[in-house]
C-alpha cells in the first residue's frame, strides 16, 4: 500500500479502538479518570512487547509460536538471578540478552534449513515450557520480600498517566518502527515477506532477515516476560499461557498480513488497544474471566468477516480467483 | 495464511515444489517402529514395571484421546488446511454438553447422539468459514476461543456431574481387557485409513490436498472437502470431550489442558507433510503412541514435568527438521 | 578481434532437472563491451545459462571463469559480487514494496538508513534511463503494470553497476517505444565497456542491437556468428534447422461441423469484442506474445475468467461457465500454461493424476474402483505414449515432456467436446513435442475440436489448421496455417501495421 493507503486503512483502525473505547467509557467511569487510563496503558504492555515481536516475524512471512513459552523462561530467569543477589536492572538486562540469543538462533535454524516456522517453533513452544519448569523446580519463583522495595520504581507515574513500563512500550514500538521503516534490514524483512523467491533473486541474504526478526520477536517476548515477572514479583513457569492468543489478535486487528509483508508498527499499537479497551472494559464490567475469551473470539471472528469480504469483492472484480491465475 | 505458508514450505532458495517421495512416509514409519520397539526395549530392561500388561493399558489409553483427534487432525493437514487450533476447546465443549444431558437424565443414547452431531456441527461451522475462503489458522483460533467462552459460560466455571454410573464404562470399561477408548482408537484409525485410501471422498482429499488449483481445475468441490473434515475432525473432538467426562464422572472448563498442541505433536512426529497431499491417519496414531509411551517411559523414570515436556519438545523439533531435511535431499 | 580477452566463459556446463537434460556441455565465452544475443526455442537452455549464472541454479557440472579467473556463482548475491546482474523471465518485484525500495534492495547499499527521498534521489536517473521518469518512485510496485514492473527490473540492473549484464526476454510485455528505449540503453552500455548477454526470441532487436549471436538447440550451443553481415533468412535457417518438417503431423484436410462459435466475446484481457468458430476436427492456433490476449479467449471459454459481454455457444447450446465445474460438465477441457501450479498433482501417483477429473467414472458406491481406475489410466497413458511402468511413480519426478501428457491426458477421460490448452509445450523437450503433436492431431482426426495458445510462433504454424493472430488485445489476422508465412506471423505479433483487418474474420 502506498501512503495514502497505509493512512486510510490505519485511520480506520484507530476509529475502530477509539469506538470500544467510547462505548466502554459511557459505561464504567473508571475509564474516564486517569488513574483508570494509566491501568490501561500498564495492562498493555505485556501483550503489546509480545505482539510487536511477533508481529514482526508474520511480516517476515513466519510466524514465532514460542512466544509465550520464551516470555515465561525469561521470566523466571529473571526472578532466578535477582534471588541470587543480582539488582533489578542487569537482572533483565542478561535474562533479555539471552532472550534475544535465542531468538537469533532460531531464527539462524529456520532460515538454514529452510524449515516452516510455524512447525519448528510448535517444538519450542513445548520445549521452553518445559526448560521453563525446569528452571523453577516446577514452582512459582518470587523475588525476596526484602527486596520487593526495589520494584517500586516501577510504579511510579508520570504526569500520573505514564509509568516505567508504558513508557517503555511506546519508547520500544517507537524505536521498532524507526528500524522496520528507515533501515535496510528493516526492508528487507518486508521484502523476505512480501516475496521470498522475489527477494533471493533480488540478491537479498535471506539468513539476515530471518535472524534479526526472530531474535527481535525473542528479545521483545523476553522484555515482555521479565519486565512483567518483575513487576508481580515473581514468575510462575506456566503462565503467559494465553499471550500467545493475544498477541496474534492484537497483530491481526492492527492489519499485520498473515501472507507476510505488509503491516505497521503503528497497526500493532492500535490493534493492541482495541483489545485492551475491550477486554478490560469486560473485566471492569464484572464480567468473569471467561468472558473475555468470548470477546477474543469475537474480535478475530470480525477480523475474519472483513477478509473475507474484501477477498469476495476483489475476486468478483477478477475472474482470476478461480485458479489463482494473474491477471491476463 | 495457506498461500502465504504454503508458498514458505518449500525450501528457501530451492526450486519449485518437487514431489517428495513416500520415501519420507516410509521413514516416518521406520522412525516410529524403531523409535517404539527401542522404547519398549530400553524401557523394559531398566524399568521393571514397564512392560507389564496394566503400564501398557495405561499408556494405550493416554495414547487414546491424544490419537483420536489426531486422527481427526491428520484429515485436516492432509487435506492441506494444515491444523484446526480448536481441539481442545472443542472437546471441553462437548464434554460440558454431554454432561448437561446426562445430568439432565436423557438417557446415554440419546446424550451421545445429541453431543456428537453438536460437535460435528461445530467442526462444519468452522469448515463452512474456511471454505469461503477464511484463514484455517485464524478461524479455528476465533472458533476456540469461543467454544472456550461457551463452555465457560454453560459450566459456569463449575463441575458439571454426570450424576450416573450409566457412562463409566465408556470411560473406564474395558471389553475384553482393553480400554473402550482404546477400541475407538484403533477401530478409527482402520475406518480412517480405509476411507482416505479407497474411497472417493479419500481420494479427493488427498488430491486437494495435494495440489488445490489443480483439483479445482479438475472439478473437484474444494470446499466441500474442507468443510467434511472439519466435520469429521468435530466428530474426533467430541469423541475425545465424552470419553474424559465418562472416566471422571464430571466436566469442568478446564478438563484437558494443552491437548491440542499434544496432538498437533503426534502429527508433526507421525511426519505428515504440512503442506498436504501426502501421508496416512496411522501415522499420526503411531505418532500418538509414540509420544504417549516416550512420557510413560519418563514418568515411570521420574523425570519431572518440566523434563519431559522438554523432551517432547526438543522431540518435535529434531523430528520436523529430520522429515524437511529428508525432503530436501530428495528434491 | 580474436585476442580480446573473453570477460566471461564457460565451459562443459552441464545441467539437469530429473531426467531433463537442459544443458549439455555448454561451451560460451563473451567478449568485454559486446552485447551478445542468445537465440533457441523454448526449452532449448538459454534460460538455465541465464539462471546458473545468475547464481538461481547450480550447475551440475562444469566451470566458470570471470576476467580469467573461477567464479563461484552459489546465489544470487554471489552472483552480484562477482560483478553480474540479471533480469529474468520470472519478474522478481515485491509488490508489497516501493519501487525505489525494489531497485535499491539487495544491491550494494552505503548507507543503511533508508528514507524515501534518499532512495528517490538514489534511483531516479535509472527511472528516466528506462523511461519511467514520470513514475513517482514511492509507489507501490503492486500498482504497477507489467510493463512498467519489467521496466523496473531493467532499472534495478541498471543501478548494479556491475561489468556483465544479462538480460532474459526483458521486452517481452514492452510496447516498441519502451522497446527502443531499452535497446539503446543496451547500446550506450555496451559502448561503456560493459558486457551484455540478450536472450530474445525477437530477431528484430538481435539484428538492432547485436554484435554476434548464439544459437542454442536441445542443451547444446554453437559457435557464436557476428551479427553484421548477416541475413535474416540465413538466421532463421540456422536457428530452425531442418527439424521443422518432421516436427509436426500432417494437417487435416476437412473439418466436421460448427462445434464452438464465439460471437462479440470480450473478456479480461481483450480490449476489442472477438468473434471465431470452430469446426469438429480442427485445431486452431491462436499466436501471441505476453499480454496479446490470445489466452484471454481460452480462459473465457473454459470458465475461468468468465466474458462480459458476447456469447459463446458449444455445439449450438449457449455455454456460461461459472466456475470449472460447470465447464467440465459442458464437456469443456482447460489445460493452463503451468501445469506445475494447477495441471499435475507432483506428489500423487499418475494413475491418480490421469483419473483426477473423472473420479466418478472410477466409483463404485463411494469406493475408488481398482480395476477401472487401471483401465482408465492404461488406456490413457497407451494413447499419450506414456511408458506403463511409470504409472506407479509420482507425477512430478516424470520429465517435463511426460508431465505436460498427463496435464493434457488426464482431459481424454471426461470425453470432452473441445480441448483448450495455453502453451502445449512448455518445458518439454523435442522429442516430447512431436509425440504431443502427434496425439493432439490424432484426438482432432477423432473429432475433438482443439484450441491452443502459444507464444511460440512455430509451434502456432506447425500445427494449427487455422491461426488466429493477436496483438495488444485484438484480433490481428486469422487465416489458414498454409496460407501464412512465419515472417508475417512474427510481424503480426509484435507490431502488425493493420489491425482493422483482423476484426472482420469469422
Amino acid at each position: 500500500m502506498n501512503s495514502r493507503e497505509t493512512f486510510t486503512d490505519l485511520a480506520i483502525r484507530a476509529a475502530l479502538m477509539v469506538a470500544v473505547y467510547v462505548v466502554f467509557a459511557a459505561m464504567l467511569p473508571s475509564y474516564h479518570t486517569v488513574r483508570g487510563a494509566a491501568a490501561l496503558l500498564d495492562g498493555g504492555v505485556l501483550i503489546g512487547l509480545t505482539a510487536l515481536g511477533i508481529g514482526i516475524t508474520m511480516i517476515a512471512g513466519e510466524f514465532d509460536l514460542s512466544v509465550g513459552s520464551l516470555a515465561a523462561v525469561i521470566g523466571v530467569l529473571t526472578v532466578n538471578l535477582i534471588i541470587a543477589g543480582m539488582s533489578i536492572i542487569p537482572a533483565i538486562a542478561i535474562a533479555v540478552a539471552v532472550a534475544c540469543a535465542f531468538g537469533a538462533l532460531q531464527g539462524f535454524v529456520i532460515a538454514v534449513t529452510g524449515i516452516n516456522s510455524l512447525v519448528f517453533t510448535i517444538g519450542t513452544l513445548i520445549g521452553l515450557r518445559g526448560f521453563a519448569m525446569i528452571i523453577s523446580n516446577e514452582n512459582s519463583v518470587t523475588i525476596p520480600i526484602p527486596r520487593l522495595g526495589e520494584t517500586d520504581f516501577l510504579a511510579q507515574r508520570v504526569f500520573g498517566l505514564l509509568s516505567p513500563l508504558s513508557i517503555l512500550l511506546f519508547a520500544v514500538f517507537f524505536v521498532t518502527h524507526l528500524f522496520l521503516r528507515y533501515t535496510v534490514w528493516g526492508r528487507e524483512i518486508f521484502a523476505t515477506g512480501g516475496g521470498r523467491a522475489e527477494a533471493r533473486a533480488a540478491g537479498v541474504s535471506i539468513i539476515r532477515p530471518m535472524v534479526i526478526s526472530f531474535a527481535l520477536s525473542g528479545t521483545l517476548a523476553g522484555l515482555a516476560g521479565a519486565v512483567s515477572s518483575v513487576r508481580l514479583g515473581s514468575a510462575t513457569p506456566l503462565g503467559f499461557d494465553t499471550l500467545l492468543l493475544s498477541a496474534v489478535t492484537a497483530c491481526l486487528i492492527g492489519g499485520i498480513a498473515l501472507e507476510g509483508g505488509k503491516g505497521t508498527v503503528l497497526g500493532i499499537l492500535i490493534g493492541l488497544f482495541t483489545m485492551r479497551f475491550l477486554v478490560g472494559g469486560v473485566a471492569s464490567l464484572g464480567a468473569p474471566y471467561w468472558l473475555q475469551s468470548l470477546a477474543i473470539g469475537a474480535l478475530l471472528i470480525f477480523v475474519l468477516i472483513v477478509q473475507l469480504s474484501s477477498t469476495l469483492i476483489r475476486d468478483r472484480a477478477t475472474g482470476s480467483a478461480l485458479l489463482e491465475l494473474a491477471p491476463p | 495464511m495457506i498461500a502465504g505458508l504454503l508458498g514458505r514450505l518449500a525450501p528457501a532458495g530451492g526450486p519449485a515444489t518437487e514431489a517428495q517421495a513416500p520415501a519420507r512416509r516410509r521413514l516416518a514409519f521406520l522412525f516410529m517402529g524403531i523409535g517404539i520397539v527401542a522404547l519398549l526395549v530400553i524401557g523394559g530392561l531398566t524399568t521393571p514395571s514397564f512392560l507389564t500388561l496394566e503400564n501398557l493399558l495405561v499408556v494405550i489409553r493416554a495414547a487414546s484421546i491424544t490419537g483420536i483427534i489426531a486422527i481427526g487432525m491428520s484429515y485436516i493437514t492432509i487435506s492441506g488446511n494444515l491444523f484446526a487450533l480448536s481441539a481442545e476447546e472443542l472437546a471441553i465443549l462437548a464434554a460440558c454438553v454431554f454432561a448437561f444431558l446426562m445430568r439432565d437424565d436423557y438417557g446415554l443414547a440419546v446424550s451421545l447422539i445429541a453431543t456428537l452431531i453438536f460437535a460435528a456441527g461445530s467442526g462444519a461451522i468452522q469448515g463452512g468459514v474456511i471454505s469461503l475462503g477464511g484463514d484455517p489458522i485464524i478461524t479455528t483460533l476465533a472458533f476456540g476461543a469461543l467454544f472456550r467462552g461457551i463452555a465457560s459460560l454453560v459450566s459456569d466455571n463449575k463441575n458439571i456431574l454426570l450424576g450416573t454410573k450409566a457412562a463409566e464404562w465408556l470411560g473406564t470399561g474395558r471389553p475384553l481387557g482393553v480400554p473402550t477408548q482404546s477400541w475407538a482408537f484403533v477401530i478409527l484409525t482402520l475406518v480412517a485409513w480405509f476411507v482416505l485410501q479407497r474411497t472417493r471422498f479419500g481420494r479427493q482429499l488427498l488430491l486437494i490436498g495435494a495440489n488445490r488449483p489443480a483439483a479445482r481445475a479438475s472439478g473437484l468441490r474444494v470446499g466441500q472437502a474442507s468443510i467434511v473434515a472439519m466435520t469429521l475432525f468435530g466428530v474426533c473432538c467430541g469423541m475425545a470431550g465424552i470419553s474424559a467426562a465418562a472416566q471422571f464422572g464430571l466436566a469442568v472448563a478446564n478438563l484437558f489442558s494443552g491437548l491440542t498442541i499434544d496432538v498437533v505433536a503426534a502429527v508433526l512426529v507421525g511426519g505428515i507433510p504440512l503442506k498436504g497431499g501426502q501421508g496416512s491417519p496411522v501415522q499420526a496414531a503411531l505418532g500418538a503412541v509414540f509420544i504417549a509411551l516416550l512420557q510413560n517411559f519418563m514418568l515411570l523414570h521420574s523425570f519431572t514435568t518440566g523434563w519431559r515436556m522438554f523432551v517432547i519438545g526438543s522431540l518435535v523439533a529434531l523430528a520436523t527438521i529430520g522429515f524437511h531435511l529428508l525432503q530436501k535431499r530428495q528434491a | 578481434m580474436d585476442d580480446d580477452p573473453l570477460v566471461l566463459r564457460v565451459s562443459g556446463l552441464t545441467k539437469s532437472y530429473g531426467s531433463v537434460a537442459a544443458l549439455k556441455g555448454v561451451e560460451f565465452g563473451l567478449r568485454r563491451g559486446e552485447v551478445m544475443a542468445l537465440l533457441g526455442e523454448n526449452g532449448a537452455g538459454k534460460s538455465t545459462l541465464v539462471k546458473i549464472l545468475a547464481g538461481l541454479e547450480h550447475p551440475d557440472a562444469g566451470q566458470i571463469e570471470i576476467d580469467g579467473r573461477p567464479a563461484r556463482l552459489r546465489s544470487p548475491s554471489q552472483s552480484l559480487q562477482a560483478g553480474v546482474a540479471y533480469v529474468t523471465q520470472e519478474l522478481s518485484i515485491i509488490s508489497a514494496l516501493s519501487v525505489a525500495e525494489n531497485i535499491c534492495l539487495g544491491g550494494r547499499s552505503q548507507n543503511p538508513i533508508w528514507t524515501a527521498s534518499s532512495l528517490a534521489q538514489r534511483v531516479k536517473p535509472y527511472l528516466e534511463l528506462v523511461g519511467l521518469g514520470d513514475v513517482d518512485p514511492a509507489t507501490t510496485a503492486g500498482k504497477l503494470s507489467v510493463a512498467q514492473r519489467q521496466l523496473v527490473e531493467i532499472a534495478r540492473l541498471l543501478s548494479r553497476d556491475a561489468k556483465i549484464l544479462i538480460l532474459d526476454e526483458p521486452t517481452a510485455a514492452l510496447s516498441d517505444v519502451e522497446i527502443g528505449k531499452v535497446t539503446s540503453v543496451v547500446t550506450k552500455l555496451a559502448k561503456e565497456g560493459r558486457s551484455i548477454i540478450y536472450v530474445t526470441h525477437r530477431l528484430g532487436e538481435v539484428f538492432e542491437i547485436g554484435d554476434r549471436v548464439t544459437i542454442f538447440r536441445n542443451g547444446v550451443s554453437f559457435e557464436p556468428i557476428a551479427v553484421k553481415g548477416l541475413s535474416v533468412d540465413t538466421l532463421i535457417e540456422r536457428l530452425l534447422g531442418r527439424r521443422l518438417e518432421q516436427m509436426f503431423p500432417a494437417r487435416a484436410s476437412k473439418f466436421g461441423e460448427v462445434v464452438l462459435s464465439i460471437h462479440d466475446l470480450v473478456a479480461p484481457g481483450l480490449s476489442h469484442p472477438v468473434s471465431l468458430e470452430l469446426r469438429a476436427g480442427e485445431i486452431l492456433g491462436l499466436a501471441g506474445q505476453l499480454g496479446s490476449g490470445a489466452n484471454a479467449i481460452v480462459r473465457a471459454v473454459a470458465g475461468v475468467a468468465p466474458p462480459t459481454a458476447g456469447s459463446i455457444r458449444l455445439r449450438g447450446q449457449r455455454l456460461n461457465p461459472r466456475d470449472m465445474r460447470d465447464a467440465i460438465r459442458s464437456g469443456v477441457a482447460y489445460c493452463s500454461d503451468d501445469r506445475k501450479r494447477d495441471g499435475i498433482f507432483a506428489v500423487r501417483k499418475l494413475t491418480e493424476n490421469l483419473t483426477a477429473p473423472s473420479i466418478d467414472k472410477i466409483t463404485v458406491a463411494g469406493l475408488i474402483n481398482r480395476r477401472r481406475e487401471s483401465e482408465m489410466s492404461r488406456r490413457l497413458a497407451e494413447f499419450f505414449e506414456i511408458n506403463l511402468s511409470r504409472l506407479g511413480s509420482q507425477a512430478g519426478k516424470l520429465s517435463g515432456g511426460n508431465q505436460q501428457k498427463v496435464a493434457l491426458g488426464k482431459w481424454l477421460g471426461i470425453e470432452p467436446s473441445i480441448l483448450l490448452v495455453e502453451e502445449p509445450t512448455r518445458g518439454v523437450d523435442v522429442g516430447a513435442r512431436a509425440e504431443i503433436y502427434r496425439h493432439l492431431r490424432k484426438l482432432a482426426d477423432q473429432g475433438l475440436a482443439i484450441i491452443f495458445a502459444s507464444s511460440d510462433n512455430q509451434e502456432v504454424l506447425g500445427l494449427a489448421d487455422t491461426v488466429a493472430t493477436f496483438f495488444r488485445g485484438q484480433i490481428v489476422r486469422v487465416s489458414p496455417a498454409t496460407q501464412m508465412e512465419h515472417s508475417s506471423l512474427l510481424r503480426d505479433v509484435t507490431h502488425p501495421e493493420n489491425l482493422a483487418a483482423g476484426r472482420e474474420a469469422a
